[in-house]
């Protein structure tokens, strides 16, 4: 049985072609569906909410989408076990509607990924580090411990907020999934002021994985912010070449035929 | 001193119109959903006269051909009315880029306000519930009555 991976469109998402482009790369059938038509969802075995900015963010980032018709299907899915994956506007979803880190309950958030520090967009490449043990994260099978993944941050709320106590909760539970970070692994100060330098985070069965951050932006060479753009310039096959960021989807997808297989 | 203004929009508000179908979803009896920015100025005595004028020509925060703009004779919201604000607001000192004279800080909130369809308040139990469900995340803000 070949496992089927919905990606989830809303009015302003952007990003389901590359999103979708790379889940593709790694094998997996991944079809867009729509908002409008959520009586769809339920076949699926996985979905990914991409990025962009559902309904304009209007009220909030991601709140008008977390109530969302085409939600309830995905909320009912994460709740059986099926693997969600939710990338930058699809992470604010993810967090407004209380599935990440889903101390509370469905549509009951207790963090949020709130406006930016700086009060403006930002887009600037990054990278990420797992900083729970990979068991936390079956959602990304076979992810080693301290992956450092490459990516874009390129939003304007992304700075992860929640009361203290709720902080506190998000680390010694476990919730905090990947922290900002050098390519060495280094962890570094959110660019967007997040706090803890959240840049990822898990609900409690790990099944359900909200990153701001786009991996499927740093997919290929092309698209890679170091030595390796500059050495394949000139080498067609090198510059479309995977870069780091599809390893991500390579962990997402042995997942979701694990899961099929189970 | 504070000054209050609230610039609403005088064409259709589609955000406005977005939370009530989103809060029609949740079972919220409101008919309409009235939406305003509320500006709070902390602003010197000698300039208070003249913050009205400044802030009108501050064409990103009000546009006459878009925009209704009301100075309020209170830096609390009225009755009915719910703001919303950031918990770690940091206090502007500049708005869209601009400093105003004798403008010493600039806090924003978000007003609210659910009407019926004779055009009065729905109850205030209704509007909790649409504040407590929808309007507000209280992971990092603040609804203010």
């Amino acid at each position: 049985m070949t496992p089927q991976v919905a990606v989830v469109v809303f009015p302003g998402t952007n990003s389901e072609d590359e999103t979708l482009r790379a889940l593709h790369a790694v094998g997996l059938e991944a079809e867009l569906v729509h908002w409008s038509a959520p009586e769809s969802l339920a076949r699926f075995d996985a979905y990914v909410l991409p990025g962009g900015f559902a309904y304009e963010d209007r009220i909030r980032a991601g709140a008008v989408a977390a109530y969302d018709a085409v939600m309830d299907p995905v909320i009912e899915g994460a709740q059986a076990g099926k693997l969600v994956l939710g990338i930058c506007n699809g992470a604010q979803i993810l967090a407004e509607a209380g599935l990440v880190p889903g101390t509370a309950g469905v549509r009951r958030p207790t963090a949020a990924f709130a406006p930016n520090a700086s009060g403006r967009f930002q887009s600037v490449h990054v990278h990420v580090k797992l900083v729970v043990a990979p068991e936390r994260v079956p959602i990304l099978a076979g992810i080693e411990p301290g992956a450092v993944i490459p990516g874009w941050a390129s939003h304007g709320d992304g700075r992860l907020a929640a009361p203290a106590n709720e902080l506190e909760r998000i680390v010694s539970d476990g919730h905090l999934a990947f922290v900002y970070a050098d390519r060495d692994g280094n962890q570094v100060p959110a660019p967007n002021g997040a706090a803890l330098d959240c840049a990822g985070l898990v609900n409690r069965a790990g099944n359900v994985l909200a990153i701001m951050p786009h991996p499927e932006r740093d997919a290929w060479t092309y698209q890679h912010i170091d030595g390796s753009r500059d050495a394949a310039r000139g080498d067609t096959a090198a510059t479309l070449a995977p870069s780091g960021g599809i390893r991500f989807f390579e962990h997402f997808a042995r997942a979701v035929r694990g899961q099929v297989m189970a | 001193m504070t000054r209050t203004f609230a610039v609403s929009l005088i064409i259709p508000d589609n955000e406005a119109f977005t939370a009530y179908e989103t809060l029609a979803r949740l079972g919220v009896p409101a008919a309409r959903v009235v939406r305003s920015d509320i500006w709070l100025f902390e602003v010197a005595p000698e300039a208070a006269e003249t913050l009205a004028s400044s802030v009108a020509q501050i064409e990103t925060l009000y546009n006459p051909n878009k925009h209704r703009l009301v100075e309020r004779t209170s830096d609390a919201p009225e009755p009915g009315e719910v703001w919303v604000a950031s918990r770690d607001e940091a206090r502007a000192t500049r708005i869209a880029g601009r400093a105003l004279p004798g403008v010493t800080g600039i806090r924003r909130r978000t007003s609210w306000r659910l009407l019926d369809e004779a055009g009065q308040d729905i109850g205030q139990s209704d509007r909790d519930r649409a504040v407590a469900t929808f309007l507000c995340n209280p992971a990092f803000q603040v609804a203010i009555t």
